[in-house]
């Protein structure tokens, strides 16, 4: 329980890379053996790979915008 | 070593804090674009997102002086618009259920890691992942709009928040969580 509740904790950092190798190795231990742990690890994954394919579309009146402001405090 | 991007950046800015409009105008083109998206993650009107990112450069450029250059400039302006943003959406009215952030698992949802993209709609998702964003109370939101929309390092990301990075990054799984959450929600009900 210690261990599922300890990977459960560090998912995000493992997927981040921001994880030590013996911690890394810890997590994918746990997931080898936990297949609750493994869902969320692929889903959680995939969810990040979705987030990232949000960034907005350009909007160029928007500098536009500030700029005539900023002319227009000058 | 900073990469050339950096260096130059530095430069403008110090051309701005001599009083350099053009340089600031410079960095207007480069930053606005992205500082109006994250705004708008907070504000549901666009209006008030395009006023809060005016706004934020006016204020930056009446403020450049007290840019110390310890921080990246684009971190030192979303810090500023970050906090314009939520001191604005405080004042309207909550755009839907704020969401727990407990954990719970969803039984019987479905593994969807491998789930064809084709088979499932990309607008639907895009609508069920804006949903779950909205969803999340602001202290949670920033960390996933900045960290995995916007693409910021922890660093960067935690410094705009003026966190440290232990508690940015707690903040973080808790919010990817719970739109993974909604996922599963998604997902379940749609194999009925």
């Amino acid at each position: 329980m210690r261990e599922h509740r300890w990977t459960h904790a560090h998912l995000s950092a493992y997927l981040d890379h921001e994880l030590p190798d013996d911690e890394r190795r810890r997590v994918e231990e746990h997931v080898g053996i936990c297949p609750h742990c493994r869902r969320v690890l692929a889903t959680l994954r995939r969810t990040l790979e979705r987030l990232r394919g949000l960034s907005g579309e350009p909007q160029p009146r928007v500098a536009e915008g500030v700029i005539e402001r900023l002319r227009a405090e000058d | 070593m900073r990469s050339p991007t950096a260096e130059d950046e530095a430069v403008l800015v110090e051309r701005a804090r001599s009083r350099d409009r053009l340089a600031f105008e410079e960095l207007v083109r480069r930053h606005a674009n992205r500082l109006y998206a994250v705004v708008l993650r907070f504000l549901a009107d666009p209006a008030d997102a395009e006023e809060v990112t005016q706004e934020t450069f006016l204020r930056a450029w009446r403020g450049i002086d007290r840019f110390q250059g310890r921080s990246q400039f684009f971190t030192w302006l979303y810090r500023i618009g970050l906090n314009e943003a939520k001191r604005l959406a405080t004042r309207q009215p909550p755009a839907g259920k704020v969401r727990s952030l407990e954990d719970e698992p969803v039984p019987e949802a479905p593994d969807w890691s491998e789930a064809p993209e084709v088979r499932l709609g990309q607008g639907e998702i895009r609508r069920v992942l804006e949903d779950a964003i909205r969803a999340l109370p602001t202290e949670y939101r920033a960390p996933l709009v900045l960290r995995d929309i916007e693409g910021l390092s922890t660093k960067d990301a935690a410094e705009v928040m003026e966190l440290r990075e232990a508690a940015f990054k707690s903040r973080l799984h808790r919010a990817r969580l719970a739109v993974r959450r909604s996922l599963d929600e998604y997902f379940l009900e749609a194999e009925k």
